[in-house]
């Protein structure tokens, strides 16, 4: 245990995003996705999910960046036991974001004050504590296949393909296509 | 901004305003104590808070002092030594109202106990470090009670003055400049302590001024009746302090400490000069604010921008005064510069031996979120920095040296990796061996890992280009067996296929075999020759990322490990395969390699082999002073000592596997001191020139420049791995010491339980 809350705010606790997701799955069971396993008892005092977690989910990257660049940044924490990188559903190509699974817990926690919110390949990056990858995660979960947040970009970036891609065919087809709502729900879709 | 006392009135009123708060009255105090120890630099401002609170409420005093006690006590019977300085320096400012002699009987007490641990052996490092927070905690007590102490802490100070002024023996092994390596004579190294004796001597004789350090405590001339509120408020007894009768080390390892700095020998001074208490009073607590608040870089940072903030008024230059102006400044006014002494802080631990508290790219965050904040004032002090760096490098530590490159192309790869590497333009052209080449082409390597050769090459003036050859442009490396030029052409291609379609284990048998049939026809070594083959098949297999070579390890593992198996040089000519085919790129051999070795596929020994004797011999030692040679080698060694370190820390899990678990503990520590002896074998030779390659190679007088370099770096790398081992014999001897006392409170607690168990039996 910590002891008592810091004068300051530190930066080695989950994201608000995972608060909230994992508040909610409590509530609604019935839509918990089949990939988390994550223990929860209904009348047992629920055990920290990210207590012991040795993964980091690693955001905003370019569509460009490479595993090897990856493994060179976050290998100042600790060695790397497993990068997965993100990638398109559909084309199976990166599409900016990848879970780094360390050795131990300690080297997730400093990574995450060391590295969350540093550059690399010239963007600001963002991690969050992962309870581990399971398989699927691996894939966007956007309409397009990439990751949520790059379906209705309105803002134009070049690492990640410009503006969204939603968008884009919007623009290439018109507006004939009406968005359905509930399949856009990806876990670290929202990115910030 | 109003004015301290104000602000410090203005809390201490609103506090003792709403005094019947009973929950605001525990947090207070509570708050106060965490301050202490997570804010540092704001202590005397808290200080003087509880200083006028006094004069309305004493209680608070009692309240605070009662658990200050408390904490003091618990931290010293834990070595938390940071804490205990933290705490005393509290208490220390509090010294205006407390009864009696104060803080001086608790200083006098550790101090007794700092006597008989150094009396008891010459190694002691426990004894120096109390010396030091004795020191550190004198200076606030003298301003929290002016000239009332002055006999006081000079009968303390001619005591300490035996352990301060003592060269540790450990001191030469952690000093960050090698010496004799060089005609140039590297800058003088200070031990922190004996520092800081000399310069509380220096403030004993000024009649302690101590004019850098804030007194929010005292009150303008006019403000008479505050003023006397706070001399007339009420004397506290401080509750007893009991120092137990032997002292632990504590979590952290202590080392003897060497005062750094990257701004000395300027032709002004923009950091406070060594004879000035200064000059460790704003580093301590600096070092302390940094360390301490790892847990938020932005804050570390913030701190550090604003710490003209936390001293007295005209302690420092104004912010962001360009270096060339402070010559302008007249005296007396300071030309010490805030950022200066901040980034000067930031460094000394990003530099310091055997290391510092926190990983190193910590510190390489505190600088980039500096420089985030305040980029015109850090910017070019950081410059000034790197430039003072770049030219003692080469009399550095080797560890040292890439540390330094290690920050600077991490540092440049948050910064759009702009440099002006035009000022360092004529060094491209020295020996590969120089070590400033080595620098500028380690640090290249660096940021093209980071990003990529293209990119790199966009940020260099044209002489550095030729530094980044085409082949790092390329995407994947070349496949040398599809030119039917190399020898087993046929054979690497087919293996290749057979690799790609996953064919049988047979399939591939039957390739190895024609190959080194063929080999011993040629009359060459027949298991190195179908290793190479095979292993260069195996990353071509895999060149498209990390997870496609790890996948082909993966799956080949078995016939890597049997090739390894077969002979010394079958493993070797694993390394030197992927070593050749990923040439370009030693970075995802460096990967591929820390891979292997988990397999157990490598073994340590075979990298250091590698490196120190087959590369290094057959580049005429020239190997030693590539970067990335350096960190196979560092990186092997860590994972060894960190395996050893893990184990020997290690609770025994049960008794029936203690037997196993010691077993396991003491073969590792064996072969960890079996890898030190072949690195120290290994690196003698280069060191003294002794080498065979060296001397074949030789003029005759190996007096050729290229031979005095090779012979500093073999010394420089020698360096490095007698501290690492040192370090870990130190490890071991502690670990050692901290079983036996957690066997015997084990010992005297299970006693306690059998008592308990009969009490139980006889109701």
């Amino acid at each position: 245990m910590r002891g008592p809350r810091c004068t300051v705010e530190r930066l080695d606790q989950p994201s608000a995003y995972f608060n909230n997701r994992n508040k909610r799955r409590r509530f609604d069971k019935d839509q918990r996705d089949g990939d988390d396993d994550i223990n929860m008892q209904n009348d047992q005092p629920e055990e920290d999910p990210l207590k012991d977690a040795t993964t980091l989910y690693v955001g905003n990257l370019s569509f460009y960046t490479t595993e090897e660049q990856v493994y060179e940044l976050f290998s100042k924490c600790g060695e790397i036991k497993r990068l997965v990188m993100g990638l398109d559903r559909f084309t199976k190509t990166p599409c900016g974001f990848c879970f780094v699974e360390y050795y131990t817990h300690q080297d997730a926690l400093d990574c995450m004050k060391y590295i969350g919110g540093t550059k690399l390949d010239e963007r600001i990056i963002r991690t969050d504590l992962d309870p581990g990858f399971t398989e699927g995660r691996q894939y966007g979960r956007g309409k397009s296949g990439g990751q949520v947040r790059d379906e209705y970009r309105e803002d134009y970036d070049e690492g990640r393909g410009g503006i969204g891609r939603a968008l884009q065919a919007r623009m290439r087809a018109g507006s004939r296509d009406r968005a359905g709502s509930r399949d856009y729900d990806d876990d670290y879709g929202r990115g910030k | 901004m109003r004015p301290w006392h104000e602000e410090v009135q203005a809390i201490a009123t609103l506090f003792t305003d709403n005094w019947d708060d009973e929950l605001l009255r525990t947090n207070f105090v509570d708050l106060v104590l965490q301050l202490a120890v997570e804010q540092p630099l704001k202590t005397p401002f808290v200080a003087a808070v509880v200083l006028v609170a006094n004069g309305n409420r004493p209680e608070v005093v009692d309240m605070l002092l009662e658990k200050l006690a408390g904490r003091i006590e618990e931290t010293i019977g834990k070595g938390e030594w940071r804490d205990v300085k933290l705490y005393l320096k509290l208490l220390g400012c509090l010294q205006g109202c407390l009864e009696g002699e104060g803080v001086f009987p608790v200083l006098e007490e550790l101090f007794s106990r700092a006597v008989d641990l150094q009396t008891a052996s010459s190694e002691d490092t426990i004894g120096t470090e109390i010396v030091k927070i004795i020191l550190l905690t004198l200076p606030y007590v003298m301003i929290a009670a002016p000239g009332q102490w002055a006999q006081k802490a000079a009968d303390l100070m001619e005591k300490t003055e035996i352990i301060a002024s003592e060269p540790h023996t450990l001191q030469t092994l952690i000093e960050p400049y090698q010496l004799g390596t060089g005609e140039e004579n590297p800058p003088q190294s200070q031990s922190l302590i004996g520092l800081l004796q000399a310069q509380m001597q220096n403030e004993a004789n000024n009649g302690w001024a101590l004019p850098c350090l804030p007194r929010p405590w005292e009150f303008p001339l006019k403000e008479v009746e505050q003023r006397s509120k706070i001399d007339d408020a009420a004397k506290h007894a401080l509750p007893t302090i009991t120092i137990p009768q032997t002292v632990v080390a504590g979590p952290r390892p202590l080392f003897p400490e060497i005062y750094f700095s990257v701004y000395a020998n300027q032709d002004v001074e923009s950091v406070p000069p060594l004879a000035n208490a200064a000059a460790s009073l704003i580093r301590d607590v600096l070092l302390d604010t940094i360390n301490v608040l790892d847990f938020n870089r932005n804050v570390t940072a913030r701190h550090l921008i604003d710490l003209d903030c936390y001293f007295a008024p005209r302690t420092f230059a104004a912010r962001a005064t360009p270096f060339d102006r402070l010559r302008d400044i007249e005296p007396p006014k300071s030309t010490w510069k805030p950022e200066d002494v901040a980034v000067d802080a930031v460094f000394s631990q990003l530099l310091q031996l055997p290391n510092p508290e926190h990983k190193l790219v910590y510190y390489h965050s505190v600088l980039t979120e500096a420089c985030k904040l305040a980029p015109a004032a850090i910017a070019p002090s950081l410059g000034r920095a790197i430039r003072f760096l770049y030219r003692s490098a080469p009399l550095m530590d080797l560890e040292l040296s890439y540390r330094f490159m290690d920050w600077f192309s991490h540092h440049l790869s948050n910064f759009g990796f702009t440099w002006k590497w035009t000022e360092w333009v004529d060094d491209v052209y020295l020996p590969d061996v120089h070590p400033r080449k080595t620098f500028i082409a380690g640090a290249l390597d660096k940021e093209i890992r980071l990003s990529f050769a293209q990119r790199i090459k966009n940020t260099l003036p044209d002489p550095y280009k030729e530094m980044i050859t085409p082949e790092k442009e390329k995407d994947t490396p070349d496949f040398k067996f599809a030119s039917d030029d190399a020898p087993f052409a046929a054979e690497g291609r087919e293996i290749a296929g057979l690799l790609k379609r996953k064919a049988s284990d047979e399939e591939i048998d039957a390739v190895i075999q024609r190959i080194q049939s063929q080999a011993i026809d040629r009359e060459i070594d027949a298991l190195v020759a179908s290793t190479d083959v095979f292993v260069t098949c195996v990353l071509h297999v895999g060149s498209k990322s990390l997870s496609h070579v790890l996948a082909a390890i993966e799956r080949t593992k078995d016939r890597l490990a049997d090739a390894g198996a077969a002979s010394d040089a079958a493993r070797s000519q694993i390394i030197s395969a992927t070593m050749a085919y990923w040439s370009a790129h030693p970075g995802v051999a460096l990967v591929i390699i820390e891979k292997l070795l988990n397999y157990s596929i490598l073994t340590p020994e075979t990298v250091i082999n590698w490196a120190l004797v087959s590369r290094a011999g057959n580049t005429r030692g020239e190997a030693l002073a590539a970067a990335h040679v350096y960190e196979m080698v560092f990186n092997t060694v860590m994972k060894v000592t960190g395996r050893v370190r893990q184990l020997v820390v290690k609770p025994s899990s049960s008794l029936a596997s203690n037997v196993d678990e010691s077993e396991t503990r003491d073969r590792e520590i064996k072969a960890m001191r079996a890898l030190f002896a072949a690195i120290e074998d290994a690196l003698a030779s280069w060191a003294t020139g002794s080498k065979d390659e060296m001397i074949e190679a030789s003029d005759g007088e190996g007096n050729s420049e290229g031979e005095r370099m090779v012979r500093q770096w073999g010394q420089r790398w020698l360096r490095v791995y007698r501290r690492r081992a040192a370090i870990e014999e130190a490890f071991l001897v502690e670990a050692e010491k901290e079983l036996a006392r957690r066997a015997e409170e084990q010992a005297r607690s299970s006693e306690a339980g059998v008592e308990v168990v009969t009490r139980m039996d006889a109701d």
